[in-house]
């Protein structure tokens, strides 16, 4: 069924009553047209209060008690979304003028022309359907951005912000989404022993997909790691898991690496992830050596290398997303893995987990600038102590 | 970012220019799905003039590499500068989709 119309006609002499109901009857006879009439501004108001279904108005400018250009005035108090047209003498441009200033939609003038004001109404009526409809999608959209901040409150909750303390060592993470959700995700898993996992991951692309892989990714990690100590076998079990009914393509790179303070080795396995970086105490870095391991989720039955070194008490492992090597300046110039070595060149650079990273972010926001952050950036920092 | 296509014999050949990210990583899906018909045998993806590929863009490639496969279908990529077969490296998406230094060397191993 169409939608029908209803229009709230304004005007104090009797004979523009019947005359509407004439010549607009066709209209009327099919349901598209419904007209209420008033005699002047105020009675105008009071119908508009009373029945909310009034779509536009048409009025005279000169009425009794209230004309039309005060009652031009008054809709929007009553209704902001009905759009009125306006009757005014012909050449009577002041009115006009004044009636369009203060919110009408359109004019016709005296003599009324019938065919005129068909196409007036009719295009008056399109334009409130169209604004109705905008309305409707704002909110939606506005329901879908509550959502998503429900949504990035619940990712941000799930990422450890309480850190283990321990004389070996201690720990520090972050993750800054580019979107209201990320893909990026980190993870710190202190075992019963004493050894703690540490992880760092980033989903294919970026908002919601990215965030839904994310949370079964970590999830998933987190449960296999408490009962698999071998980062390497670790990665092929989240590997299998995460390759089931992959249908859309999505993929994971993770870093899961254990490390025993009381041995100061981290063993690691890379899933196609950027390798963390490790500092020195003197200001010297080098990578972690990559172990050949291809991304998460896009092959099955893949195994994966382990490797493992050993740290000395000043060392600070840097793991990293993509996010921070590749954030980019105004110009397109990359971040890139130097700058990020060279942020702990100093033997000044800081020792503990919190200022490292707090460092990283920094640099990376003031080498960006302006420019919008176009992917998640993640930094985890684990720094070794004498134990 | 633009896809280019021209055919050398059997083996369709896809050269992608500029950069895909997440921006314009499904604009890179159509264009590729569109220009590859369902009775291919061989496609080369020729990376020479890609100046950037983010994990968004690796998804697609592997999309496609995956849905070659199921149509028994050949898949090779060529010409990668540095730094993007960094990206394919450190992905390991070199050791899941074969690459090659140059068009001529693909296109004999894809024959």
């Amino acid at each position: 069924m169409q939608e029908q119309y209803t229009i709230l006609v304004v005007d104090d002499e009797p004979d523009l009553q019947p005359l509407i109901l004439q010549r607009m009857r066709r209209d009327i006879r099919a349901g598209r047209y419904h007209f209420v009439f008033a005699q002047n501004g105020i009675e105008a108001l009071q119908k508009l209060s009373q029945d909310d279904g009034i779509d536009m108005v048409l009025s005279d400018i000169n009425m009794p008690q209230m004309d039309g250009l005060t009652l031009l005035e008054q809709i929007p108090k009553v209704d902001p979304n009905v759009r009125s047209v306006i009757i005014s003498a012909y050449g009577d441009m002041k009115n006009i003028r004044t009636a369009m200033n203060r919110g009408a939609f359109d004019f016709v003038t005296k003599p009324i022309d019938f065919e005129d004001l068909k196409v007036t109404i009719g295009r008056t009526l399109r334009h409130m359907a169209e604004w109705r409809e905008a309305l409707l999608a704002r909110d939606k959209l506005v329901v879908l951005q509550n959502e998503l901040s429900v949504a990035r409150q619940m990712q941000q909750s799930i990422l450890p912000t309480q850190f283990p303390q321990s004389p070996g060592y201690s720990v520090y993470g972050k993750m800054e989404a580019a979107r209201n959700v990320g893909g990026d995700f980190y993870e710190v898993l202190p075992f019963d022993d004493g050894q703690i996992g540490l992880a760092i991951a980033d989903v294919s692309d970026k908002g919601v997909p990215a965030a839904l892989f994310m949370m079964a990714s970590r999830t998933l990690l987190k449960s296999i790691a408490m009962g698999q100590s071998d980062p390497g076998q670790v990665l092929g079990e989240l590997n299998e898991l995460l390759e089931e009914d992959n249908e859309e393509g999505m993929f994971v790179t993770l870093v899961y690496g254990v490390y025993d303070p009381s041995t100061r080795e981290l063993t690691y396995a890379n899933g196609g992830h950027n390798s963390p970086v490790v500092v020195h105490r003197d200001g010297t870095s080098e990578l972690l050596p990559l172990t050949e391991g291809i991304a998460l989720g896009v092959q099955p039955m893949l195994r994966y290398a382990q490797n493992t070194v050993q740290l000395s008490p000043g060392d600070r492992v840097v793991f990293y997303t993509d996010g921070v090597t590749e954030a980019m300046d105004g110009d397109g110039e990359q971040f890139g893995l130097e700058r990020l070595s060279k942020l702990f060149e100093s033997p000044a650079a800081p020792q503990d987990p919190e200022s490292a990273n707090l460092l990283v972010f920094d640099a990376v926001n003031t080498f960006v600038g302006d420019t919008p952050q176009s992917d998640d950036i993640t930094c985890l920092t684990l720094s070794c102590s004498e134990a | 970012m633009t896809v280019t296509t021209e055919r050398n014999g059997d083996v369709l050949i896809a050269k992608t220019e500029g950069r895909v990210d997440g921006t314009n990583a499904k604009d890179f899906q159509v264009l590729l799905e569109d220009a590859i018909d369902a009775n291919e045998t061989a496609v080369l993806l020729d990376l020479e003039q890609l100046s950037y590929i983010s994990s968004a863009g690796l998804r697609v490639i592997l999309l496609i590499a995956k849905s070659l496969r199921n149509q028994k279908a050949k898949f090779a990529a060529c010409s990668l500068s540095a730094p993007i077969r960094e990206i394919f490296e450190i992905s390991g998406f070199d050791k899941i989709i074969s690459i090659h230094d140059s068009q001529a060397e693909a296109l004999a191993a894809l024959r």
